[in-house]
């Protein structure tokens, strides 16, 4: 264990050193909830309210979209391309390590500096922005943490999954980069699902995706009754075990793989 | 098994390993039918290969590019798993890659690195410390001779992108070497590195050798690495063994001829010369012959007499010389 604990304070150390490549990562997520707000902010006018959310929880909805992106959407998978590609994941495999454990150790380093950031965004928006919905529930807060980290722990293990591609094809950059467009726009993270036709938002119901952003954000806003959210949340933990069960199944073949076609 | 000695760090038994690669048909056609039809090509890269390494030995893997010893150097690792064969490191097989065989083998290749690239290369080592799981202790008195074998004193806190390649090298080493590995698979140590480097590098992997008995395998295009280090050679030839032995009787047995080198003073027959030897070249009033061992004295003394040499050495073939005839198929 206290490999991966070390592995997680080297990465937090070196993502403070790229300060230009965080801050401009952190500025270009910045951009997107800054235009989605403004967006939101014209669209609803002087209504009071769109399909079912108040002005200020629409707005909210957008913040919170901006914490959770931060949270949910950062994974390993483009690094891991990289390694299995020019052949580096060797010097892992050598050693006596778990890869998966050691990614996830780097990704929880990752998130641990944007959500710190995420935060200290809205703080700012909340500031400039008035009439935003800022829930006082606890037990809210708690199912809604509960959520995130779940969903958080989907993304990576199917990023993860996606990205060993990577062990058969060098295109699976072309993959994952449409897997990760489909995801955002899946799970809710540019607008709430509740905009999509209800067929297409129950086939996506019946998938992990809405568990990544629409789930936790609807959790937060209280639009879910605390029982149901429970429910919810044991399915979000099925999917989380399907997801970590694909994750290591597709590493396990491509390694098969990699070890019978050489890297 | 059983056919090898118990104090054996490594066996290699009938190693083979085959590549499949698909075949890409030309233009742009071939390629949309590539899609839909792909055909594969079998390749052989590693052909029944058997050998034997004893704890304490350093011994020097040779052959030309695409002779099949990083294959060979990957399955002893465990990072690709034989068509067919076997083999045994540190009592283990490689490719299960068990935990116990990890921690006392280590792999080093040339042009890659386990560095952090950001960060000083202290910061990879104390990741390695706890991936080895080594005490406090076992890591310091590690680290202390390390640094000190390899003079990294001064570059441990500077972040390894701003080190050069030599330096680079030499730290990687020490992240290789932290846990004492009692196998050693070199590939490529010296590529890239200046000669006072390659000779530094050396150097710490004879002591290296010498303080902690591991057995070490070396792959190198750098014939000094293999000369200056290891007694015994294997090599490999298109995936199959074609030597395995003492390097002074590979020389010993490839080795039949000298070479004259002569400078002239003054005009003369180039044309005669061949009557003493073989030409390898004739340019700028200088020539050399290659001279069978029993006829050197003859064919200096010819020289001498028929020719106006202002200048003669008698040399040993090259024994880059030597190995290029080998892998040449001579």
């Amino acid at each position: 264990m206290k490999k991966y604990l070390t592995a997680y304070s080297i990465a937090l150390q070196e993502t403070l050193q790229r300060r230009w490549t965080l801050l401009m990562d952190r500025v270009g997520g910045f951009a997107v909830v800054l235009s989605l707000y403004s967006f939101w902010n014209v669209l609803l006018g002087d209504k009071a309210s769109f399909l079912g959310y108040t002005r200020p929880e629409m707005l909210t909805y957008v913040l919170i979209i901006n914490v959770l992106r931060s949270f949910v959407f950062t994974g390993r998978g483009w690094q891991l391309v990289g390694e299995i590609s020019s052949g580096r994941v060797s010097s892992y495999l050598v050693r006596p390590l778990r890869y998966q454990g050691y990614a996830l150790a780097l990704d929880l380093a990752q998130k641990t500096i944007h959500v710190g950031s995420a935060f200290l965004e809205i703080g700012l928006l909340v500031l400039v922005a008035r009439g935003v919905f800022i829930p006082r529930d606890p037990v809210a807060w708690a199912l809604f943490t509960l959520a995130a980290v779940m969903a958080s722990l989907i993304f990576f293990f199917l990023e993860f999954a996606v990205s060993t591609l990577a062990f058969w094809t060098s295109e699976s950059g072309g993959p994952l980069f449409c897997f990760e467009l489909f995801l955002q726009f899946a799970a809710g993270a540019f607008f709430p699902l509740d905009v999509l036709p209800e067929g297409l938002r129950r086939l996506l119901s019946a998938t992990p995706f809405p568990y990544m952003v629409y789930f936790p954000a609807r959790v937060l806003l209280q639009k879910i009754a605390p029982s149901e959210a429970v429910r919810l949340l044991g399915v979000e933990a099925a999917w989380l075990a399907v997801a970590a069960a694909v994750a290591a199944a597709a590493w396990n073949r491509g390694l098969l793989s990699y070890a019978a076609e050489g890297g | 098994m059983g056919k090898w000695p118990m104090t054996a760090a490594l066996t290699a038994d009938a190693l083979t390993k085959d590549y499949r690669s698909p075949i890409k048909e030309p233009g742009l056609l071939g390629g949309i039918r590539g899609l839909f039809d792909r055909r594969y090509k079998d390749t052989r890269a590693v052909d029944a290969v058997s050998f034997s390494i004893e704890e304490g030995e350093l011994v020097g893997f040779l052959g030309a590019n695409g002779a099949g010893k990083t294959t060979t150097l990957k399955m002893l690792a465990g990072l690709l798993t034989p068509t067919s064969g076997t083999a045994r490191a540190l009592g283990h097989v490689p490719w299960r890659r068990e935990a116990a065989f990890q921690r006392r083998l280590s792999l080093v290749m040339g042009q890659r690195t386990q560095l952090w690239w950001e960060l000083p290369a202290y910061e990879t080592f104390r990741l390695n410390k706890d991936i080895y799981g080594l005490s406090e202790a076992q890591f310091r008195a590690s680290l202390d001779e390390l640094v000190d074998m390899l003079d990294l004193g001064a570059h441990l806190s500077i972040p390894v992108k701003k080190l050069s390649l030599g330096e680079r090298m030499r730290a990687e080493l020490a992240a290789a070497l932290l846990h004492r590995p009692s196998l050693l698979l070199l590939d490529e140590p010296t590529i890239g590195l200046d000669v006072i480097m390659q000779k530094k590098v050396r150097e710490f992997v004879r002591g290296y050798n010498k303080r902690t008995g591991a057995a070490i395998l070396l792959t190198s295009h750098n014939m000094t690495d293999v000369v200056e280090l290891c007694r015994r050679v294997i090599v490999i030839e298109r995936g199959r063994l074609l030597y395995d032995g003492a390097l002074d009787a590979l020389v010993a047995r490839y080795a039949d001829h000298k070479i004259l080198r002569a400078r002239f003073s003054g005009p003369f027959d180039a044309k005669k010369l061949a009557a003493l030897g073989t030409v390898v070249s004739v340019e700028d009033g200088r020539a050399a012959l290659q001279v069978p061992r029993a006829r050197v004295a003859a064919s200096a003394a010819a020289l001498l007499r028929d020719f106006p040499v202002a200048d003669l050495d008698v040399e040993e073939v090259d024994i880059d010389d030597i190995v290029r005839r080998l892998f040449g198929g001579a």
